[in-house]
Formats: structure tokens, C-alpha cells, sequence
């Protein structure tokens, strides 16, 4: 029998993450070693610390829970799976016995594949090891946290999911509470005295009523004490740094992490409300987060050479394979990757400059801004998409501004080859600062803008779109604010302009159909598959930019502009909330079959197969295309009658 | 059934037996109730839950068309350990029970005829316990071929699940007023127990739905203290 006999079974494991990468005839081979159990409601299948599992399960129908059991005799969730969901993996690749116990919340039906063709599976696919050793080293980590301080880490999180729970876990939970302190008054000499019986490196400096204002460390102490020739009888104040990084108790470890990253701290003085209550070093939060982000930023500080960056930016992927298999956020994960890329960008061009000035080309001959345009200026240019960017310089006279331009033309020339190098594609619509129209004056800009809005009809509104998510990213002078300034001064002269833009958005409606059934494509290299980018992003950060210009909002982002449209009440909460879930939604959709794809060596495409989603990321993308129909129906509605009065 | 007459008849039989020159396969299935231990949990023997489609409801004038068996171990279904062929049944199709299992002419035109599967079927059976839905209806057919070829029928162990079901799952109703034949019905019981029955009315489709509610049955049995081989031969067991 060459065919299973039973292709409904199979076309279920077939649509079981990471079963889906298998071929048909490797999946017929690993169905036809299954086995079919039934364990009813209640039913413990499995015991933390009980014999380990002999079979992975994958649910057909039903869910488990996946629970610790605490010191109380009670319990603490660390998990609900469902269908297509596995469980057993960790006991079957840790082998020795099993560390949470799984319990039937409803009445199971699990395919259970033996395992001897799991652990086959396992070393022989690399999507099979991606997906089950994330959370084995995930699971693990929490089992050895266990019996001391993991209890109140795994508690204190709420209920859905380990992984989810590590995310949430909060800044109080892993800071240090033991801090060692002085007042601002005290004595320089006696406040080294203390951090030497303490043997630590640092003091924080806090006011009577527990408000920190500064730090004094070992360096401080070298270089601003003895180095200065301070009297060490001074008090701590005249010296201490300031001022502190403070990060409120309440958040979650991520942000901790990204304040670090964004300052380039290791420490962060923990408050609640204004007092300090502890402090939280990069270690701190590493135990949680497992990789070192903060690493990755050093790296990039560090790197003094074109050559070392071609590579650095590989490392980014990792950091974000991490981020979504903790269940981070969307934003998040964005504002790291944004960060990331800023710090690159700054990075290229401090090292062309000065590659230029050692050609004899001379330095910048006016201050100059270079803009983030599209993805980047939205700061959601999360994967390495294709670069869109311009480059502003201060107006100069007629007689100097070729020899300017030149100069700059160069520059962003550079920069962008160097950006490809760094893996970021060409843009198609040449919106790229080594071309003349996007390196310019500041006043060629604002005629640029200005004829842009006064002919919408005209221009390629698409592309120009991404033009107005512009973000200076290297300023030398505040040219993008004042350009954002002066595009929203020529909007309020000009509301057509937006009816226009709205306008776009329709033809570009999500891809679901009558029935609410996905809309693939037809034919082409991507039959039956949808485009995450064209067909599902695209729309929505359209429709979100119109309201955003019409409101006249600084800021760039998506999520940032839903964010602020519900606060000024043009949308309401609910569906501005709707529509972020959504956007964040497919964001993570995307970076993760993004990072799928690299990992398995193919070129990443944004196109996807709808049948490749479990059941539940198929519910949650459709809902997502559903919202974004929605906000296109409102801004047709708004617009219209908008137009008619 | 009284399983210790049955084992009796059985012992006697093989006697009788004894001197005629049998193929190992034969041999083999005349051990088949060696392999019954009543006092044992039902759950540890191994069972083939099979399913025929034939070409009319009428035993004596109609004829297999398809077989499709599964078996279960352990209670745990081998989705590796299946049996599943059409049969050429020597005669048309009736359009009625094209309908039912939609195994049309041109299907059947290459299917070997109901002997040779037969004895494939039996060396896949062994002597595991056989478990059908209104299992005398499968068996008669079974048997039929086996009387045919060896003078005596099947010697396994045979359950029906629609007996099992009516005598633990139902209300007594010895006048057959509450026509609980029809709740007793595989679609009935699949939905009663939330199964999701993919390719039903195919054999092995109807098969799998009948392995899937046996497995509910041993839970259940278990769980009112009726677990073992013994308890269910009582409550399902088709006279041999």
C-alpha cells in the first residue's frame, strides 16, 4: 500500500507545526507508526517526576493542561495545549522523567507517535529541532528554577503559558533588594569605605525620603575623586553620576532589557513611584531571557571596521528567534529591531564620514539629517526588508548647492551600498537617498512635499506613502521634525489630499472572501498562498496613516499612531485595540515564517500557505483581515461624507 | 455466551481435528481462544476491529465488497497495522449500495475475489479478538468463506459493539419499545461520544469509528468495575 489508507489523518498531522514541513512520503511513514489513544476528562497522563513519556502526542481533539505542582499541594499552570497542539516532547528528549504533569481537561484523542521516530525526527530535521529544543531549553530553565526562587517567577505571571509567563515575569521579581546606599551628603571617603566592605562596585545616592539621584562607582571614584584631586571629605553629591536609568517595579523584564539596550547601561535603579526599592543588572534579567540582547548592541558598539558589520546583523536574527518564542511582543520585538537598525545605521555613517574625510573629500559641508523612510521611519522594519530612506541638508546658497549636493549624493551613496552589503535590499521605487530626489535641501523637500500633496492625483501615491512616515534618524538639526511639521501645515491647507490617499487603500482590500475563506493566489511561483505583506499589512498601515496625517500625529509607528487615534477618540478603544492585535498579529506572523525560513536555508518571502497555520492562527488571521476591512469601510465612510459636506 | 462451553466446543473440535492435514494458518486460528483470558483486563489483549461494505443488507444473497480492519493494542489504535482492500465480488453492484460505500464497478475490476483476501485477512487476524458494529452481520459473511474453504468457522473470540453498547450504555429495555437499535447506530454513538469520524462508509473509515468507541467502552467498563475480558464477553460476545 503505497497511500495511507486514512488521508484525513494524515492531511491532520499535515497541518501540525513542524509535522508540516514534512514530504508526503515522510509523513505517511510517520503517520502509519501512530498510534490513536483516548484519555477522558481528568485522566493525569502524565506525573512531574514520574516515569518520563514513550510517545509524543499530538491532540486531535480536546486539551490538556500542563501543570507543576507548588509546596501548598496545589498547582501552578504552566501551560494549555490544544488541538494540533503536542505534548511530551521534553520528558521524551530529557529522558530520565517527567517534569510537569499533563492532565486532560476534556476528553483527549492524541495521535501518539513512538519514540524511537520522534527522536529520529528530531535529529534528522531541522525544523523538528528548531521547534521542539525552544521549549525544551525553555521548559528546562524553568524546572531548574524551580525549588528555590522559580515558584513566585512561574506565579506570579498569570496562566497562559510558560513561555508567556517568563515574558510577564516583572522587573520586582528579579531585581536585587539589597542595594547598598548612602545619602547625598555623606562623605566621599566613607562611601568608599562601604562599597569596599561590601565588596561591591557601585553606591546608589538617595535622598531622605528614598528618592535615588545618582551613582558613584569604582570609575567614578577614579577618575572624578582621586584623578580631579577631589577632597574625599566632600560629600557623595559633587560627584556622583546622574543622571540614574530608573525603571518603574511593575515592569516586565523585556522593557528592562530594552532600556538597557536603548542606554547602554547595565544597571537600572529599580523605583516604586519615586523611592527606590532595588536594583536590576543586565544579569538579572538574562536569567529570564536566556540569549544576551544587551550583547548583541555591544557587539555593534564595538565594531570600528565596514567589514565587521556585514555580519553583525545575522546576530539580530537569533535575539528575535528568541523574542517570539518567549511570546514576546510585537512591539517589542520591533522596537528592538528598530534599535538595532538605528544603531547600524549610525554606525555606517560614522564610519563613511570618516572614510571620506581620509579620501580628502572633506567633512559633511552643512549640518544634514538622514531620514527613515516606509518600514523604517514606522520603526517596524523588523526583518531586513528593502531599505527606503532620503537625506536632508541645510538650504545653502545657489552657487555652493551642486558641490553640496555632490558631496552628499556620495555620502548616502556609500551608506546605501553599505546598508546592501548589510543584507537590506534596494528599493523598488528608488526611494533611496543616492537618488537626487531624496537627497536634498530641506527646502527642496518641503517643495517636493508640497507638490505631492497639491497633485495627489497625479503621483504614484503607493510609494509616496512611505514617504510620509519619515523619522530623522542621524540629525544633526531637527530637519524631520520641521518637515513633519510643515507636511502637516500643507495637509490643513490641502483635506483633499487625504480623500485621495483614503482612496488608495480600497483597492488593496485583505484577501478574504465571500465566505470569509482566505483568498490565495491563483497562479504564479506562489499559488495558494497569501501575501503577509501586500495583502495584509499594507492595508492597514494606510488606512492607519491617513487618520494619522488628517490628525496631524508626530508620531511614526502603527501601533504608536492606533494608540494615539483611540486617545484623541477617532477610534474607538475597542477597535483601535482590535486593529492592534491584528497588526501585531501578523507582524509576529511574518518575523516568524521570516526566521523559519532563513533558518531552514530558503529565501524568505513574505507569502504564506494558508493551510500551513494551525486552527487557531487561522481563526486570529482572519479576524485580523475582518478588523482591517472594518477600518477601511470607516475611513470610506469618514471620507465620503467629508467630501459631500 | 458461556465462554467455558465455548472453549469446550473448541477443545473438541480441535480434537476432532487432530489428524487432518490443515494449512498453519488454519492450525493457528484454532488456538485463537488460548489467547482469551476472562479474568484478565480486556484492555490487554489484542483486538482487530474490522468492517465490511457489501453489495446489500440480504446475508444470503449478497457478497463483500471491501474490508477494512484496524488493530488495537493496549487500547491504543495502530494506524500502522491496517487492513484495508476491496474485493471483487463476482457479481454487479446494485446502485443502492453504491450509494452507501460508493465503490463503483471500475474500483473493483482489478480487486482479487473474496477467497484469496480472505486468507490474507485471516493471517492479519491471528488470533487476535474480532470487534464489530452488529458484528453477526460481518461474521455471518466471514464464516460463510471460512466453511466454504475448511468445513468450520472462525474459532476467535468475536464482540459486537452494538451489544456492548445497548447493555451498558442504555436503559433495559427488553420489549424493544425505545427502538434503541437506532441510538445504538455507529453516527449515534459518534456523535454521543464527540467522535470525529473521518471516511465513514468506507470500511476502514466505519472501522476506525468502531475501534474509537470500543475504546470509550473500556473506560467505561473500567470505571464500573467491569474491566475485564471476562465482563466483556458477557456483555458482547457473538455466539461461535
Amino acid at each position: 500500500m503505497s497511500d495511507f489508507p486514512l488521508p484525513r489523518i494524515r492531511d491532520f498531522v499535515r497541518t501540525v507545526v513542524p509535522f508540516n514541513t514534512l514530504s508526503d512520503e515522510e509523513l505517511t511513514r510517520v503517520v502509519s507508526r501512530m498510534e490513536i489513544a483516548f484519555y477522558p476528562r481528568g485522566e493525569r497522563i502524565y506525573h512531574a517526576g514520574g516515569p518520563p513519556a514513550t510517545d509524543l502526542a499530538i491532540i486531535k481533539s480536546g486539551s490538556v493542561k500542563v501543570t507543576l505542582p507548588d509546596d501548598l499541594g496545589g498547582e501552578i499552570l504552566v501551560d494549555l495545549r490544544g488541538e494540533g497542539d503536542c505534548f511530551g516532547a521534553v520528558s521524551l528528549l530529557q529522558g530520565s522523567q517527567a517534569l510537569f504533569d499533563v492532565t486532560a481537561r476534556e476528553d483527549i484523542i492524541a495521535f501518539l507517535l513512538p519514540a524511537a521516530i520522534f527522536k529520529d525526527l528530531y535529529s534528522s530535521h531541522t525544523a523538528f529541532h528548531r521547534h521542539f529544543s525552544f521549549s525544551l531549553a525553555r521548559n528546562l530553565q524553568a524546572v531548574r528554577r524551580t525549588p528555590d526562587q522559580g515558584l513566585t517567577l512561574l506565579a506570579g505571571g498569570g496562566s497562559l503559558g510558560l513561555e508567556a509567563v517568563l515574558k510577564r515575569s516583572q522587573v520586582s521579581e528579579l531585581m536585587t533588594t539589597s542595594v547598598l546606599a548612602c545619602l547625598p551628603q555623606t562623605p566621599i571617603r566613607a562611601a568608599a569605605r562601604n562599597m569596599t566592605n561590601q565588596r561591591v562596585g557601585s553606591i546608589v545616592v538617595v535622598e531622605q525620603t528614598g528618592v535615588p539621584v545618582g551613582v558613584v562607582t569604582d570609575t567614578d571614584l577614579r577618575v572624578r575623586v582621586l584623578a580631579a584631586g577631589v577632597d574625599p571629605g566632600a560629600p557623595v553629591a559633587e560627584v556622583m553620576s546622574r543622571p540614574i536609568r530608573t525603571i518603574d517595579n511593575k515592569a516586565f523584564a523585556f522593557e528592562a532589557m530594552l532600556e538597557m539596550i536603548r542606554h547602554r547601561v547595565h544597571h537600572l535603579v529599580v523605583v516604586e513611584g519615586e523611592r527606590m526599592v532595588g536594583v536590576l543588572s543586565d544579569h538579572d534579567v538574562r536569567v529570564v531571557t536566556g540569549a544576551a540582547p544587551v550583547g548583541v548592541m555591544r557587539d555593534l558598539d564595538k565594531i570600528n571596521s565596514a567589514e565587521g558589520l556585514e555580519l553583525i546583523h545575522q546576530n539580530l536574527d537569533p535575539v528575535l528567534e528568541m523574542l517570539l518564542r518567549l511570546g514576546g511582543s510585537a512591539q517589542y520585538m520591533l522596537d528592538l529591531a528598530t534599535e538595532f537598525n538605528d544603531r547600524l545605521l549610525l554606525k555606517i555613517l560614522e564610519l563613511t564620514e570618516l572614510e571620506m574625510e581620509h579620501q580628502g573629500r572633506g567633512r559633511a559641508p552643512v549640518p544634514y539629517s538622514w531620514l527613515a523612510l516606509g518600514s523604517a521611519g514606522r520603526c517596524e522594519q523588523a526583518l531586513r526588508t528593502a531599505q527606503h530612506n532620503g537625506l536632508v541638508f541645510m538650504n545653502v546658497p545657489a552657487e555652493r548647492a551642486s558641490a553640496v549636493k555632490d558631496w552628499f549624493l556620495d555620502l548616502a551613496g556609500r551608506a546605501v551600498e553599505r546598508l546592501h552589503t548589510c543584507g537590506f535590499p534596494l528599493s523598488e521605487h528608488g526611494l533611496q537617498a543616492n537618488s537626487p530626489a531624496c537627497c536634498q535641501s530641506e527646502a527642496q523637500w518641503q517643495n517636493a512635499f508640497s507638490e505631492m500633496i497639491r497633485e495627489a492625483g497625479q503621483c504614484a501615491l503607493p510609494a509616496a506613502g512611505s514617504l510620509f512616515d519619515l523619522r530623522g534618524v542621524h540629525e544633526e538639526m531637527a530637519f524631520a521634525e520641521s518637515l513633519r511639521l510643515y507636511v502637516s501645515q500643507a495637509i490643513e491647507d490641502n483635506r483633499h489630499f487625504l480623500a485621495r490617499l483614503a482612496r488608495v487603500g480600497p483597492h488593496n482590500r485583505p484577501p478574504l472572501g465571500f465566505l470569509r475563506e482566505f483568498v490565495v493566489e491563483k497562479s504564479g511561483e506562489y499559488r495558494d498562498q497569501l501575501d503577509l505583506k501586500v495583502s495584509g499589512l499594507t492595508p492597514l498601515i494606510n488606512a492607519v496613516r491617513v487618520l494619522a496625517l488628517e490628525q496631524g500625529l508626530t508620531v511614526t509607528s502603527t501601533l504608536g499612531r492606533l494608540a494615539e487615534l483611540a486617545k484623541r477618540g477617532i477610534l474607538q478603544e475597542r477597535f483601535a485595540a482590535d486593529l492592534a492585535d491584528a497588526y501585531s498579529f501578523i507582524v509576529l506572523l511574518r518575523v516568524a515564517r521570516y526566521l523559519e525560513a532563513r533558518g531552514a536555508g530558503h529565501e524568505p518571502n513574505a507569502h504564506l500557505d494558508p493551510a500551513s497555520l494551525n486552527p487557531a492562527q487561522r481563526k486570529m488571521l482572519k479576524d485580523s483581515f475582518t478588523v482591517t476591512s472594518e477600518l477601511q469601510a470607516f475611513l470610506e465612510q469618514r471620507y465620503r461624507t467629508q467630501n459631500a459636506a | 455466551m458461556n465462554f467455558a462451553l465455548a472453549r469446550m466446543r473448541n477443545r473438541l473440535r480441535r480434537l476432532r481435528l487432530k489428524n487432518r492435514d490443515l494449512p498453519p494458518l488454519v492450525r493457528q486460528n484454532l488456538l485463537a481462544l488460548e489467547q482469551v483470558h476472562p479474568e484478565q483486563p480486556a484492555r490487554s489483549h489484542r483486538f482487530v476491529v474490522l468492517d465490511l461494505e457489501t453489495t446489500g443488507l440480504d446475508p444470503n444473497r449478497d457478497r463483500v465488497v471491501s474490508v477494512g480492519a484496524l488493530r488495537m493494542v493496549e487500547g491504543r489504535v495502530r494506524l500502522g497495522e491496517v487492513f484495508d482492500e476491496l474485493v471483487n465480488p463476482g457479481r454487479d453492484i446494485p446502485v443502492e449500495s453504491i450509494k452507501v460505500h460508493a465503490i463503483v464497478p471500475d474500483m473493483i475490476a482489478h480487486a482479487r475475489p473474496a477467497g484469496e483476501v480472505f486468507e490474507d485477512f485471516m493471517e492479519y487476524v491471528g488470533t487476535d479478538v474480532l470487534v464489530a458494529h452488529f458484528a453477526p452481520f460481518d461474521l455471518h459473511f466471514l464464516n460463510k468463506i471460512m466453511k466454504v474453504r475448511y468445513g468450520f468457522s472462525l474459532q476467535n473470540l468475536v464482540l459486537d459493539t452494538v451489544e456492548i453498547c445497548r447493555s451498558t450504555l442504555l436503559t433495559p429495555d427488553p420489549h424493544g419499545v425505545y427502538m434503541d437499535f437506532k441510538k445504538c447506530g455507529l453516527d449515534a454513538l459518534a456523535e454521543r461520544f464527540g467522535l470525529e469520524v473521518p471516511e465513514r462508509h468506507t470500511a476502514l473509515g466505519d472501522a476506525l469509528a468502531t475501534a474509537l468507541i470500543l475504546q470509550r467502552m473500556f473506560l467505561h467498563l473500567e470505571q464500573t468495575n467491569r474491566g475485564t475480558m471476562g465482563d466483556l464477553i458477557k456483555l458482547g460476545a457473538v455466539a461461535l
